[in-house]
This record gives C-alpha cells, structure tokens and sequence, in this order.
C-alpha cells in the first residue's frame, strides 16, 4: 500500500506516472480529500475525465476500485445493505419443521445480510480501505441522495435491526456529477468540490499524447486542432476530452499519419455523436482541415 | 516561512467566510471547519495554494467561482485581474457587473423595502364608501372569488388589468395541481401493485409468527415530468407579455418547471420569478429581461436554450411555447430547430394568441414551418384558454 499524498505537487507526479495530468485544484482536492477524510465532488461536462481521475487515484493509492454506477430508481437495496429474504424465508420453514421458536433477532443477524457497495466499503477490513466511485450521481433520484448523507458525513451506515457500522479508516469517496439535474446543498456540503475545466490546447496535446503512445507527434496536434475547431461548432454534443481521445486512437489504428479528408470523414464517428452533429461537422470539414492543417 | 504566519486561523478563516457571504457565495459552518482543517494539513506557502484551498473547501456550485474569485482577489492579490479561466470567460462576456453588483448589494441592504407603505400591484382595490367612478363592479370585490374568476374568464388578455391579472394568477395556481408524470423505475408499496415486495411480506410476516399469509406489492411509482415554457415578448406580443408573466410565475413557483422569455435572445427567469412576493418578481422579471419588446429571434432563441445546461432538462419533459410566429429567423432554421427538440422532448405545445381570431390560419411561414412538430396548438388569449393551456401540460 502507497501512503496517502504529502501534498498537491506530490498528487500530480503520482498522477502522471498513471498519465493523467491533473490541475492544480484537483491536485489539492485530492489531497485535501485523502487527508481530511472527506468525499470529493467532482463536476464538468462530459468527458473531461471526471471517472478516470477516480481510477487513478486509486491505481496510484493502490486500493481498490469499488464503483457504484448510478440510474433512477436506485435505492438502498443496491446501494448500501438488503437482506436475503430467500435464506429468511427458508430459516423460517426449517424453524417450522424443528418446531423451533423464532425470534426477530435470529432472522435480522448478520448471517442474512447481504453487503452492496457502500456497505462493503465501510465494513472492509482487509487492506487498506477502498475507494470508492458513485459515478454519475446526478442520474440517481434525488431521494437516493438523502440516503447518502449519512454515510457522506460520517462514514457510517446504519442497519436498523443491527446497529450502525461506522468505518475503522474512512474509505477515499468519489462522487462524480454531469449537472444534468442540480445536487441537493445537502449533500454539496459535505463533499470538497472541483469543477473540471475543459483543458486548454497544449495540456489537451500532453494528454493525447500519452493516453495514444502509438500516435504521430504532428497528427495529435493536428486533431487537438481539429477537436477544438467542432467544439467551436454548432454541436448537440461537443467532442470532450475522451472522444478526442477515442478518436485519435482510432486515426492512429488506421495508420493515419496526417490529417486527410478521407480518414477523417470515415473516423468521424468517434467524435460525432449523433446524425446532426455529423452533418454540421461534415459541412465544415473543409474549413476545420484547413485551420489544423500545419504550417 | 509560511504565508500569513502567526495568524489566528479560526479569525482568519471566519472573516473570509463572512467576506464571502457578503458577496453572495453560501458558506456554512461545516465548510468552513473544513477550510480550517485544510490549513492545518499543511498550511499553504503561496497565494495560489491558498487560493485551491480555500476554493475547494467553501465553494459548492460551480455558479460561485467568479464571485468567489473576486472576492478572494480583493482580499489576497488586491487586483481585479482573475486567474481561473471560468472568472476570466465570465468577465470577457461582459459580466463586469456581477461583482460591482455584489459589493452594492451587500453595502445597502435594506435597498429593497423602502416602498412599504404601497400596496402590492397583485392586491385587489380595497372596497371605499363613496365607490370612486371609474371602478368596475367585478374590480371591488374584495376576495379573488370564483365569480370574480368567471366573470373575466372570456376577456381577451390585452383587456386586463392589475387587479384582474392577480384574480387569474390565483385563478391558474388552482389548476396545477395536477402535472404531466411519467412512470419511473422506483417502486413504492401498492396494494394493487405488480411486483412481490420481499421485504414488505416478510416485514408484515412477523405479525403472523412470520407466517407469510399475505404478499405485500410494489408498483412503479409516477414522477413529474419536467416543462420548459418560453414565452416570445417581442413588440408583436407586447399585449400579451405582463398575462403570461402570470402564467410563467404560476408555472415556476411549483419548482418543476423552467420559464424563458425571448425577443432577441433568451432569458431565464425561474430565479426571478420563484420569489414569493408577486411584486418583487415581476420587478426582477422585468429588470432581468434587456431585450422586452424588441425583434425576435425564434430559432436562435430555441437554438441558445437547445444549447445551454437546461437543454438537457427538456429529455422526457414537455415543452411549450408562446409566440405569434413573426420570427426573423429563416422559417427552415426554426423547422430544423424543432426538429431536433421534438426528439428530445416527451410533448411540444404551441400558444399563440392570435389564433383565436375569427378566420385565423397559420400562414405566417415560421408558423407553418413549426406546426408539423408540435403536439397541440393552442389559442391561449383569455383567462380560460390558459386554465386550458394548463390542462393541456397534462394531456399525455
């Protein structure tokens, strides 16, 4: 097991080494985070590499990656502890059966819980403490955020017929958010927050670059260029951090070492997502080549 | 040697909280202890770490950072010249006054209650012996009662005055009760339900010596569906504009729905409106509004809203529109426009006030171009038509 960081500078080497070049805020988030025990927040727009700053975080921590993805609809059976009413159901029978007499204690025991991630995270005690991930809490309905709280604030889950399981060493919590609907002031509270910044050109080529080692040095500046172009576009969705990346990925598979109209239009669908965008980007291809072209 | 060396961390971070909170950033207690614990974790040697410490632990919205950044500029770098790209973006797009208005708005306080002596615009004319001339009848009443209500129900909008307007606010607000849902994935216990609720059966078991001689169900539960409103307040709809405000505040304050206005570009106006005093809304609603009755921008408008962070708050969500359909953008980029809200949003609604004219045909070509998108068009020109308009939300 790493030790936690020293200090921001420190977050940002580990970081690299794992090739994610982290700011300086999420550097100090980051530490401050690890340090203080505290969940972190994190927002931007899609593809800004909210997820991945998570990943890394635990692969340079060398804990592990405990994810909970969140959708509507989620609750606390998936999201903290259920109990495995079949094996209850079936005590139930067997104590019939004996003609044992049963009581509540017998079939609320620990026997029949059933740990989901939260859970599993507080109750860990081999190793060091996991991290842990709520990837896209804005999906989850806004109740699922009050069931959060607790352990957001404290660290603890309470079972009601078991008592309140309370961490041994507070896990690295993660929370990520595309402000697709606005988080409760609840829950903002007791996280540290970051908002990710769109990198600018020259980090966005540095990152590119080492995400696709495979690629040419001219041809990943080229397509930052080009990237930034469509996001200049009228887009429904603007290419993020990972579709640039996804894409020259896939410029460099097809043996691609220049920008040219061809490779581009076919490898297009990397970066457009959806039929509009790939109008509007196939109308100015022209133009976006002529602007990232070298020299 | 560290910065602010022998500084009473508690003093110094409290004051910086209060800074804050006078600029109009939240900061609670919680964060600010965490700001403080930031400090002992390894006290920051410059400005700049400072500065990410600080950010990190008392801003929670990402709405925040400029004023937090002003705020800490004035205090720390004593500059005017901000560093985080999102403060730099929100001062090149012309939005200086953001933090002028922060530090007027905490220096004068009590700016906003100097005329309490007036009466509100919402309230009813009280009811005086002598009975002035020009009072109607219906005006008088001193309850907004229905009769009051159905007395103006066929009155065109342009017609109405203050006082009516407020009787057709409360008028409307007893007609969103019921809102437009969808079913959701979250169960909630129903008898007539669909799904075993395990847990429920076993709970209710325990009554029967956990004999399970019951099943216990969950259904899906149904959740509202979110409505976006745009109401066009160009010149040509400047009749119509203080009603719908009406319509708009009544829709905003259920904290379901988000109101635009438009002319020349669009407005959001849910913060303004949510506001609990009719008069004070509709005073930010106005002040917040540059471009009332100007030009219009139809397609661009739809375009800026398609674009912006609500647009994603039109997936699933009806969407309604108000606007005569002058436009000056090219009918085709309105189509277009449409095009690709229809496939986002659950229902479109069109209102158009004019068309409950005698002999009215959608002959305008933006009008023509938009009607194949839309689900409903409607006459929304009096009193009824938009308690008819609000039902229509609901029509699934």
């Amino acid at each position: 097991m790493s030790a936690p960081f020293t200090g921001p500078d420190e977050v940002r080497d580990r970081f690299a080494e794992h090739d994610y070049l982290a700011d300086r805020g999420l550097a100090t988030s980051v530490h401050l985070g690890t340090r203080l025990g505290m969940p972190l927040l994190l927002e931007g727009e899609p593809g800004v590499g909210k997820t991945e700053a998570a990943k890394v975080l635990a692969a340079s921590l060398d804990r592990p990656l405990v994810r909970l993805q969140c959708y509507e609809g989620l609750t606390a059976a998936e999201a903290l502890y259920d109990w495995n009413h079949a094996k209850q159901l079936l005590a139930i029978r067997v104590a019939e059966a004996r003609g044992d007499r049963l009581e509540e204690a017998d079939l609320f025991a620990e026997e029949y819980l059933q740990e989901r991630p939260i859970l599993r995270c507080v109750r860990s005690t081999d190793g060091p403490p996991p991290v842990l991930l709520i990837d896209e809490i804005d999906r989850a309905d806004d109740e699922f955020e009050a069931l959060l709280l607790e352990f957001l604030g404290e660290q603890a889950v309470t079972v009601p017929e078991l008592g309140t399981f309370r961490a041994a060493e507070p896990p690295v919590v993660v929370l990520t958010s595309n402000r697709s609907r606005d988080l409760h002031d609840a829950l903002r509270r007791r996280c540290l927050y970051h908002w990710l910044e769109f990198p600018d050109p020259l980090r966005m080529v540095e990152i590119v670059r080492r995400r696709v080692p495979g690629a040419d040095e001219p041809l990943v500046a080229a397509a930052v260029d080009f990237v930034g172009g469509v996001r200049g576009l009228d887009v429904d969705k603007p290419p993020g951090l990972a579709e640039a990346v996804n894409w020259v990925a896939a410029l460099s598979v097809l043996g691609v070492g220049e920008l040219v109209r061809e490779d581009v239009a076919a490898t297009l669908g990397a970066l457009a997502k959806t039929p509009d965008d790939h109008e509007v980007v196939t109308a100015a291809l022209d133009d976006l080549l002529a602007g990232s072209s070298p020299g | 040697m560290s910065l602010l060396a022998g500084a009473d961390r508690a003093a110094f971070v409290t004051g910086l909280g209060s800074r804050l909170r006078a600029a109009g950033v939240p900061v609670d207690l919680t964060s600010t202890v965490a700001f403080t614990a930031a400090l002992d974790v390894g006290f920051p040697r410059d400005v700049e770490s400072l500065y990410w410490a600080a950010r990190v632990t008392l801003v929670h919205r990402h709405e925040h950072h400029p004023t937090f950044d002003a705020v800490f500029d004035a205090v720390f770098r004593d500059t005017v010249l901000a560093t985080d790209p999102q403060a730099r973006r929100a001062a090149r797009g012309g939005d200086t006054s953001s933090t002028g208005d922060t530090w007027a708005r905490a220096a004068g306080r009590p700016a906003g209650d100097v005329e309490g002596d007036g009466l509100p615009w919402a309230t009813l004319p009280r009811v005086t012996a002598g009975g002035s001339s020009d009072d109607e009848d219906d005006v008088t009443l001193p309850e907004p009662l229905p009769s009051a209500a159905a007395a103006l129900a066929d009155t065109p909008l342009e017609e109405l005055d203050d006082a009516r307007l407020a009787v057709l606010e409360s008028w409307l607000q007893r007609t969103v009760d019921r809102w437009p849902t969808r079913r959701s994935r979250r169960r909630r216990p129903h008898k007539q339900g669909t799904h075993v609720a395990l847990r429920d059966t076993l709970a209710a078991s325990r009554r029967t010596g956990w004999e399970t001689t019951r099943l216990r169900y969950r259904r899906p539960e149904r959740r509202p569906r979110p409505v976006t409103v745009l109401v066009d307040v160009s010149r040509s709809m400047q009749p119509y504009a203080v009603a719908y405000l009406h319509l708009l505040r009544v829709l905003a304050r259920t904290g379901r729905c988000e109101t635009f206005v438009f002319s020349t570009e669009l407005t959001r106006l849910t913060p303004a409106l949510v506001h609990h005093s009719a008069q004070e809304a509709r005073e930010r609603a106005e002040a917040a509004t540059a471009d009332r009755f100007g030009g219009t921008h139809l397609a661009g408008s739809l375009r800026a809203l398609r674009r912006s962070r609500w647009g994603d708050g039109l997936r699933g969500g009806v969407l309604v529109l108000a606007s005569d359909g002058w436009d000056s953008d090219p009918p085709e980029e309105l189509a277009a426009e449409l095009a690709r809200l229809r496939r986002r949003a659950h229902r479109i609604l069109w209102l158009n006030p004019r068309a409950a004219a005698p002999g009215f045909e959608p002959r305008v070509g933006s009008m023509a171009a938009a009607l194949p998108y839309c689900d409903a068009f409607l006459p929304a020109h009096s009193p009824d038509a938009l308690v008819d308009v609000v039902a229509a939300l609901v029509d699934d």
